[in-house]
C-alpha cells in the first residue's frame, strides 16, 4: 500500500510539489482552511440543533452545509496529498488511524442524520427544539470534528515505531 | 525573513528572550508534553471555530451563502469571542514556551496583524455597521459595501491561517538560550 501511494504521488506530480520549499505549508494552510469551513458551517448547524442561537431557522442554517461539503472535499484532497507523499508517516501512526476513525464515525453519523432526522429538523419552527435523537447526532458530529482536529495535531507529535498499527 | 543575526548584533533582545526561556513557566510549557500539546490543541480548536465563523460571515457578505447578518446570529458571535479569548491564552502559552521562535520571525507579526484586523472587522460589523442596522431587517439583508468587507475578511483569515502554518517552517531561531 505504501508503495502504491508513493507511486501515485510521484506519477501525478504531487510528490514533487509537496517536497518543494512551499509545498507542505501551502497544503497545510489549505487543509486548515477546509477544516475551518467545515466547523463554521456544519459546526454551527450542530450547535443550533443543540439549542444554541434559538430563533435562527434550521432550514436557513442548513443552506450553509454546501460550504461545509466544499471544506470537506478540500480536506480529503489535501489529506490525500499528505498521505501519498509520506505514507510511512501516516499509515502506521495511531493518531492518523484514530483521525480516520473519527471521520468514518462522522460520515456514518451524517448519513444517519439524513436518513432518519433531517426532514423533521428542517420542519422544526425557529424557536422550536429538535428531538433527542437529532441532539445526539449533533453532539456526536461536534465531538468527532473536535477529535479530528486533536488527532490531526497529534500526528506531528507522535511518530510511532513503524510496526505499530491496528491491523498489523 | 528577520534573521537572528540582527538580534545577535545587539545581543540584548536575544538575552531577554533567553532569560524568558529560562523561567520555570517556560520550561514547564516546553518540556511537559501535556502542557505544550494541550496549548497547541486548544489553539487549533479555538482557531478552527473562530476562523470558521468568520469565513461563514465572509461568504455570507460575498453573497455565496444567505446573509448571517441578523441579530439572532449574535449568540454564535458571543461564543466566538470566548473562543478568541482561548486563542489568546493558548497563544500566550505557546509564546512563553518558545518566545524566540515566534518573536524573531516576521511571519508571527504578519499572523498577529491579520488576526487583529480580521477580529476588528468582525467587531465593527457586530457593533456598528452590521447587526444593529440590520436588526429589524429580514434574514438575507446585507450592507451596501458587503462585498468589500467580505473580501477583506476572507483575505485576513486566509493570511492568518497561512502565516500560522508557515510559522513552523520559517523560524530562524528556536531557542535564544542556545546562543549563550
Amino acid at each position: 500500500m505504501e508503495q502504491a501511494l508513493l507511486q501515485f504521488s510521484q506519477f501525478t506530480g504531487i510528490f514533487a510539489f509537496m517536497n518543494s520549499p512551499w509545498g507542505w505549508p501551502v497544503v497545510e494552510s489549505l487543509h486548515f482552511f477546509g477544516l475551518s469551513l467545515l466547523i463554521g458551517t456544519v459546526g454551527v448547524f450542530d450547535l443550533r440543533m443543540l439549542g444554541f442561537g434559538a430563533g435562527i431557522s434550521y432550514q436557513f442554517l442548513h443552506q450553509l452545509v454546501p460550504i461545509g461539503v466544499f471544506g470537506y472535499a478540500l480536506n480529503v484532497t489535501t489529506g490525500t496529498m499528505f498521505l501519498s507523499s509520506a505514507p510511512d508517516q501516516y499509515l502506521y501512526n495511531p493518531a492518523f488511524q484514530t483521525k480516520i476513525g473519527f471521520m468514518l464515525v462522522a460520515g456514518a453519523n451524517m448519513m444517519w442524520f439524513y436518513v432518519t432526522t433531517s426532514s423533521k429538523v428542517r420542519d422544526t419552527k425557529d424557536f422550536g427544539m429538535v428531538s433527542a435523537r437529532a441532539k445526539a447526532i449533533a453532539f456526536v458530529s461536534l465531538a468527532c470534528w473536535c477529535g479530528v482536529i486533536i488527532c490531526g495535531r497529534l500526528i506531528t507529535y507522535f511518530r510511532p515505531p513503524y510496526h505499530w498499527c491496528f491491523w498489523c | 525573513m528577520l534573521h537572528c543575526g540582527k538580534y545577535l548584533e545587539g545581543g540584548s533582545d536575544l538575552h531577554t528572550l533567553a532569560r524568558l526561556e529560562e523561567t520555570g513557566l517556560s520550561i514547564m510549557l516546553r518540556e511537559s508534553g501535556l502542557a505544550f500539546f494541550s496549548s497547541l490543541t486548544l489553539h487549533s480548536l479555538a482557531m478552527a471555530f473562530v476562523v470558521g465563523i468568520n469565513l461563514a460571515l465572509a461568504f455570507s457578505l460575498l453573497g455565496v451563502i444567505p446573509s448571517l447578518l441578523h441579530s439572532r446570529f449574535r449568540p454564535f458571535l458571543s461564543f466566538h469571542w470566548w473562543a478568541v479569548g482561548l486563542i489568546f491564552l493558548s497563544g500566550v502559552a505557546l509564546l512563553i514556551a518558545y518566545p524566540a521562535k515566534a518573536l524573531t520571525n516576521p511571519v508571527f507579526y504578519l499572523k498577529f496583524f491579520a488576526l487583529s484586523v480580521g477580529l476588528l472587522i468582525t467587531w465593527r460589523l457586530q457593533r456598528s455597521k452590521g447587526m444593529k442596522i440590520l436588526e429589524s431587517s429580514a434574514v438575507g439583508a446585507r450592507p451596501g459595501n458587503a462585498k468589500s468587507i467580505g473580501a477583506a475578511m476572507l483575505l485576513c483569515w486566509m493570511t492568518t491561517i497561512g502565516a500560522g502554518r508557515f510559522l513552523a517552517y520559517t523560524h530562524s531561531v528556536l531557542l535564544a538560550s542556545r546562543f549563550f
